[in-house]
């Protein structure tokens, strides 16, 4: 398969306190995004995630590595007019509206002024500006600002869309229409690679993830792959009848009145609890199955990295 | 979709944030009363030709001259100062340079764009002062030529603040600006007032070098000729736009390369 993206060893450092030494950041990252998916870049606070993404478009420079965006190599202007991003939080001028923003930046890609309104109107209504294009961006509120943000990341129709944090600081409904967004674009065919800490997002959207921890990725590939199908237990909810007792495989978790949490890691267990539950007189409320979610991997990896 | 061949997007890009630039001049307050402030001096001469009756033209031309060419400084140093650093500050250079467009185009459009900021502030300033002169003794074509030479002199100082701006936090550059300033127009006394005191061919070579290595904005200025009605030179004004060209083009290429390797943090 094509790759979108391919990073290989690369290595960033920042100056340290009153610039004194280096402080790495970047310590190795490796990565491969096939093209026309949707790949989460993960990690916590600090990892490096914002300064990767940063050398991806230009706006630091690797202190050593290799870099290739849609095959070409770092920094040429063939693969950034192919490439839309949203930074972090991203910051506009607030003296322009949200159409004169749109002109602005849509005309750094050589657009001429039809294609410019045509696409900026049909950017505006497809992530919800839409009546909003003629309002200053002082006057946005940061849901509109994360909104007008993709939409100028989406100016030139790039083949590859490079997103920090693109569901920060957005209320649910906001979440659920940038998921839906991003769920689009790959269905048009564009390849999405985004950072994110938010870990239902990205599971709930991504065919693939790294994630990286204190500068280096700890797991990379596809969500399949990494989280298997498998189900890992079942966590049951009995009301049960007083004086019920469960058979030994099934942990009670928690007891509220009647109704009690179990859960059981094996099959074989689930049938024996559920025949015991149904032989004494309990009602079985909810049997849910439980297969190991990205948020398991993630903290699976963090005590590897904080160990010495 | 249209789109034009990379080579071919150089003018529109360095344009387009020209044009940006300048709608942020225009859209800011403190431009506006910068310029209320000017042209209130201006009108100001005007009385104060009065009081210095049988020269009023020379007054007014004096005064007039004096005030659009420190106003237009004042201009450039206040906006050229923040002209990159705050969009490195403000982050909105993200923007921009995560599309195909190179940090010497970015630095470029900036420069260009408060150059048009100026020149329409030079302009609203020089159709003032003209109006006050229409009304003591006629208009003169040379105010023109003067304003001509300020702008000279604007396209060098603003080139100066983007070299600091580049390089440099607003406080920083204000203060390198602001000296480049006032050495510029206080070089050319240091031949004058040193080389009859000193005897040593070493020492007045010496001056000499210095006063060269030094900027002398004084070249670019006839203010004083037009006030004093005296001609101007033949052959000034090729000599300083080429001045001007070849300040301009070292102070540009200087902030095209301090900033072409920089991380943007």
């Amino acid at each position: 398969m094509e790759t979108a993206i391919a990073v290989r060893d690369l290595r960033k450092s920042f100056k340290g306190h009153l610039s004194i030494g280096r402080h790495p950041v970047l310590r190795g990252v490796d990565l491969t995004v096939p093209r026309g998916v949707i790949y989460g870049f993960l990690g916590p606070n600090g990892a490096g995630k914002t300064t990767t993404l940063k050398i991806l478009t230009g706006l630091l420079f690797p202190d050593g590595g290799t870099v290739s965006l849609l095959g070409r190599p770092l920094g040429d202007p063939q693969a950034r007019a192919r490439l839309g991003f949203l930074p972090e939080a991203p910051y506009f001028y607030d003296y322009l509206t949200g159409q004169e923003l749109l002109s602005f930046l849509g005309s750094l890609f050589g657009l001429d002024r039809r294609t410019l309104e045509e696409r900026s109107g049909a950017l505006l209504s497809a992530v919800g500006l839409e009546g909003k294009g003629g309002l200053q961006l002082r006057k946005y509120s940061k849901g509109m600002l994360q909104r007008i943000g993709l939409a100028q990341a989406l100016l030139n129709d790039p083949d590859l869309v490079v997103l920090d944090e693109p569901m920060s600081g957005l209320d649910p409904v906001g979440r659920r229409e940038i998921r839906d967004l991003i769920l689009d674009l790959k269905a048009q065919g564009k390849t999405v690679f985004f950072s994110s800490h938010i870990l239902a997002d990205a599971e709930a959207i991504c065919d693939a993830v790294a994630i990286l921890m204190a500068g280096k990725v700890v797991r990379e590939g596809p969500l399949d792959a990494l989280l298997g199908s498998e189900v890992r237990f079942w966590d049951v909810t009995l009301r049960a009848p007083e004086g019920f007792s469960p058979p030994p495989e099934a942990a009670v978790l928690a007891r509220q009145g009647s109704q009690v949490l179990l859960r059981v890691e094996r099959e074989e267990a689930l049938q024996v609890l559920l025949d015991r539950a149904r032989a004494q007189g309990a009602s079985i409320r909810a049997v849910a199955p439980q297969k190991f979610s990205l948020e398991d991997l993630f903290l699976a990896e963090i005590p590897k990295e904080e160990a010495p | 979709m249209s789109r034009r061949s990379l080579p071919g997007l150089f003018s529109n890009q360095v344009w387009a944030i020209a044009k940006n630039t300048f709608r942020e001049s225009v859209r800011s307050r403190v431009f506006y009363i910068l310029l209320a402030f000017a042209v209130s001096l201006l009108v100001f001469s005007y009385v104060l030709g009065f009081l210095a009756a049988g020269v009023i033209r020379k007054m007014v031309l004096d005064v007039g001259l004096s005030t659009i060419a420190y106003f237009s400084a004042l201009t450039a140093i206040f906006v050229g100062i923040g002209l990159v650093y705050q969009e490195v500050e403000k982050k909105t250079i993200y923007n921009i340079l995560s599309k195909p467009v190179s940090r010497t185009r970015f630095i470029l459009g900036r420069y260009l764009g408060l150059l048009l900021v100026l020149l329409v502030n030079l302009a609203a300033m020089v159709a003032v002062l003209s109006a006050v002169l229409f009304f003591v003794e006629g208009f003169t074509s040379r105010i023109l030529a003067a304003a001509s030479c300020i702008f000279l002199e604007l396209m060098v100082l603003t080139a100066v603040a983007v070299f600091f701006s580049s390089v440099a936090s607003p406080v920083v550059s204000a203060l390198c600006t602001a000296a480049f300033y006032v050495i510029g127009h206080t070089s050319s006394a240091l031949p004058e007032l040193l080389l009859p005191a000193v005897e040593s061919p070493l020492a007045r070579k010496v001056i000499l070098a210095l006063y060269h290595l030094l900027p002398d904005l004084n070249l670019l200025s006839i203010n004083n000729l037009v006030a004093h009605d005296i001609p101007v030179a033949p052959g000034f004004y090729p000599k300083a736009v080429a001045y001007t060209l070849l300040l301009v083009g070292l102070l540009l290429v200087a902030s095209a390369l301090s900033f072409e390797r920089r991380d943007l943090v």
